[in-house]
């Protein structure tokens, strides 16, 4: 069950590791589940784990080690939907493909806790939205959503629930 | 031939050496037939070195010379807690090296740890050699999962020392779990409680088939079977101390008897619930006359003893699980490591805490040499039949200013991986950046072990902050770390594999190496076979634990079973017992060693060298934040700063006044 990769294909990769976001590196697509991301990361590993090429030539060798550790960071930040999340977005705002560690954990923990409202109103109004929410009384989420976002204007997770209401209205 | 790869399992207190072929695990046996060997070296005093229960068996005679428990040094500094304790309870000289490394000291000769850990390491190596019947060059060691890069390191260089080519170091948990679901086509998750001599390790693990990933490692590096001893010791010194009025504790043979004893107490629990603890002439009174210890330990007794340091284990449990995700009731198995979870106490605790009876069918002598063994095969053969994903089990830091250390790769994240941070200068105009890395949990770097440190100069002088160093950790799959640093405007690199710890620089541990003083092993006269032709010495514990009559015709003693060892060991009829006697009789009374002062402040390392690297492929992909590094003088304080280093070409205030 040792790689069946041809050296090309590994030379091939390496080199193109810095142009490969976390999801094309595992061959997932955006928004995979978690199961799915595991999954990818236990395949990949089956190839390209160092332990599993040490009767490669040293060059190639190095080559797989480097792709090794770019499949471990990208399972490091891929099998958190916290960190998930902030990743796409990450992505979606430029940044590159790569995301560091520490920045992806910080940004997955400001998430859990935007998303419960920063303030005691934010979150008063936000708790009455979601019990609105869940009864599909969309237009009374709305309202509370808004009121929310007086206390907490920068509130993301906020403003996209509230889209999300208005458009579940029309 | 076909080319063979074991499996080692370097305990603190017992060594085990394993082999698979054509799919067969073998636990290879010693001369004299035991399964596992004491992690014991011993130095005779015409300069031959024995290693294992012979070496043992000197341990009340000759404490001076004997070594045991040496894997609680491995990858220390002098100044540390461990080192401290050692100090003050080991009979055998411990002295302080350059970069604050440990030597122990035999006669007039200075040994390193990985010195004697390679003495052991050799032993095994030829236990291997002499059951398979050919050379073995190559081998998997097993590390706790909790050591340190400096640990790991100082592992690495005893098996290079042993003359072994070290195919991976393992940790032990993983290990076990390789060993419990290899083959098996299993889908589950599992807890490993690694209770060994010296350290506690608790790891939980998803099993996919042929995949082994660790979901999260917790540990407590200073629990272990040793902790279970000592409370026996201190009971047994307490009550002597208060019925004649002399502290056991200050004298080191009595001290190496009541240590025998407790250990011997201990293991016979595992299977009897009663056992007679008797030491003759433990000490002689004020008057000359010879003073004994006799008296009966329950089962209950001692699990009142031990009671909170079984808590204390539960506690790393829970942070484990939680770190993985899991809640107990999650797990599909769970696996019992190390010879102190024999304990019924142990094993009722384990099992009350993780709602489930512990898998019965695993040797918790020798699982974790199994696991080793069967990943030494697959890295041998290019039929690669098993993957293990390990995580790093503390935090990867870095030294900034204000003596904070910045995590850069969190406890459990998962190796091989690499992650690159960008610093920028304290000080306007700082020629050089001194780059500590620590392991540690703690935001104040000096609570965290200091792995290395070195020192980065040649980038533009600039205002503070202007300068962007591209520093790139890594930790590969031994959960080794290498660090190297980049100026991203002149493309200068300076790195390090960070080896301070195990005090064995490259150059060193060639002579030593070359100098094969630890080959001087003395080899037990064997047969074809690999069987010793003389009976083993006998176990010093023979003379001291009596274990109930009843126990030891115990028909569920399995043959072969490290139980049915220990219990023939045991018994109080055993041939040769009875000449141990006179050899044990200690023949004066020693003034036990002062507990010395250390202060970590006077705490030095000596400059690190920096290599410079020529080929590393860099990677330009640029973070946006910056954090500033500290500059070399900044931070006086710190621990490991050194003052009488001559930076003043560097000194940032002298810069500062230029601009």
């Amino acid at each position: 069950m040792a790689s069946e990769l041809a050296p090309t294909e590994i030379v091939a990769l390496a080199r193109l590791i810095d142009e490969l976001d976390y999801y094309q590196l595992l061959h997932l697509r955006r928004g995979a589940s978690i199961s799915e991301v595991k999954q990818a990361y236990h395949f990949s590993s089956r190839a390209f784990h160092p332990d599993a090429n040490r009767h490669l030539s040293a060059n190639l060798q190095a080559a797989v080690a480097t792709i090794a550790r770019r499949i471990t960071e990208a399972y490091s930040v891929l099998r958190d939907p916290g960190r998930n999340k902030a990743y796409l977005q990450h992505l979606e705002a430029g940044h590159g493909v790569r995301m560091q560690l520490s920045e992806a954990r910080a940004e997955a923990g400001r998430r859990a806790v935007e998303q419960k409202g920063r303030t005691p109103q934010g979150r008063q109004y936000y708790n009455l939205a979601e019990a609105e929410l869940r009864r599909e009384d969309f237009a009374a989420a709305a309202r509370n959503l808004q009121t929310a976002l007086t206390f907490e204007p920068d509130n993301e997770f906020f403003k996209a629930q509230l889209k999300e209401a208005r458009e579940k209205i029309r | 031939m076909a080319e063979i790869g074991v499996g080692i399992d370097l305990g603190t207190s017992n060594s085990c050496v394993a082999v698979m072929r054509g799919g067969a695990i073998d636990v290879l046996p010693n001369a004299y037939g035991e399964h596992t060997t004491a992690s014991v070296v011993g130095f005779k005093s015409d300069g031959a070195i024995c290693v294992g229960n012979s070496a043992k068996a000197n341990i009340i005679h000759d404490p001076k010379n004997t070594i045991y428990s040496s894997k609680r040094l491995i990858g220390r500094y002098y100044f540390s807690e461990e080192v401290k304790k050692a100090k003050a309870i080991c009979a055998y000289e411990i002295a302080e090296a350059e970069n604050h490394g440990i030597r122990i000291k035999v006669g007039d000769e200075f040994f390193s740890l990985p010195e004697i850990g390679a003495m052991i390491l050799r032993e095994m190596k030829s236990i291997a050699e002499s059951r398979i019947g050919q050379p073995v060059h190559k081998a998997v060691i097993t590390v706790p999962a909790n050591f340190n890069d400096n640990q790991r390191q100082a592992t690495k260089d005893a098996g290079r020392i042993a003359g072994l080519e070290v195919l991976r170091i393992l940790n032990e948990p993983t290990a076990a779990a390789l060993a419990y679901g290899f083959g098996k086509g299993l889908r589950q998750r599992v807890a490993v409680y690694d209770l060994g001599g010296g350290t506690f390790d608790v790891s939980v693990l998803e099993i996919g088939d042929d995949v082994f990933e660790v979901l999260a490692t917790c540990g407590d590096t200073f629990l272990g079977g040793d902790d279970f001893d000592d409370r026996l010791i201190d009971l047994l010194a307490d009550e002597f101390s208060s019925r004649h009025g002399i502290n056991l504790r200050n004298d080191l043979y009595a001290l190496e008897k009541l240590k025998v004893a407790a250990e011997g107490a201990k293991k016979a629990l595992s299977i009897d619930p009663e056992v007679e603890i008797r030491i003759p002439d433990v000490i002689h009174g004020a008057e000359g006359q010879a003073l004994s210890i006799e008296r009966t330990l329950s089962s209950e007794e001692f699990s009142g003893l031990v009671q909170d340091l079984i808590q204390r284990s539960f506690k790393v449990c829970d942070e484990a699980l939680q770190q993985a995700g899991v809640v107990a009731r999650d797990l599909d198995g769970v696996i019992l490591v190390g010879g102190p979870t024999r304990l019924p106490v142990i094993r009722k605790a384990v099992s009350e805490y993780f709602q489930q009876e512990p898998q019965a069918d695993v040797d918790p002598d020798q699982v974790v040499a199994m696991g080793a063994a069967i990943h030494a095969a697959s890295l041998v053969s290019e039929d690669h039949a098993s993957y293990l994903l390990d995580v790093t089990p503390l935090s990867l830091r870095v030294g900034v200013a204000g003596g904070l250390a910045e995590p850069v790769i969190e406890r459990n994240t998962p190796v091989p991986i690499e992650q690159m941070r960008t610093f920028t200068t304290f000080q306007d105009f700082q020629e050089s950046v001194k780059i500590r890395v620590y392991q540690g949990e703690s935001r104040q770097s000096e609570e965290n072990e200091l792995l290395g440190q070195f020192e980065f100069a040649g980038f533009k002088k600039a205002r503070r902050g202007e300068v962007a160093i591209d520093i790139s950790f890594e930790i590969n799959a031994d959960g080794i770390v290498n660090v190297v640093a980049q100026d991203r405007e002149t493309g200068e690199q300076a790195s390090t594999t960070i080896t301070l710890s195990s005090g064995l620089s490259d150059l060193e541990l060639e002579s030593i190496v070359d100098e094969g003083r630890t080959a001087r092993i003395e080899a037990i006269p064997t047969d074809d076979a690999g069987d010793a032709l003389a009976p083993p010495p006998p176990d010093p514990r023979s003379e001291m634990v009596v274990i109930g009559a009843v126990s030891l015709v115990k028909a569920d003693l399995g043959a072969g079973s490290g139980a049915a060892v220990e219990a023939d060991a045991l018994a109080p009829d055993e041939p040769g017992a009875a000449g141990a006697r006179g050899a044990a009789e200690p023949d004066s009374v020693l003034e036990v060693l002062p507990d010395e002062e250390y202060s970590t402040v006077s705490a030095e390392p000596e400059e690190l060298v920096v290599l410079a690297k020529e080929d590393e492929d860099a990677d330009l992909s640029l973070p946006e934040e910056t954090v500033p590094l500290e500059a070399v003088d900044a931070g006086s304080a710190d621990l490991f700063e050194s003052p009488g280093t001559d930076l003043s070409e560097d000194d940032p205030d002298e810069g500062g006044q230029k601009g």
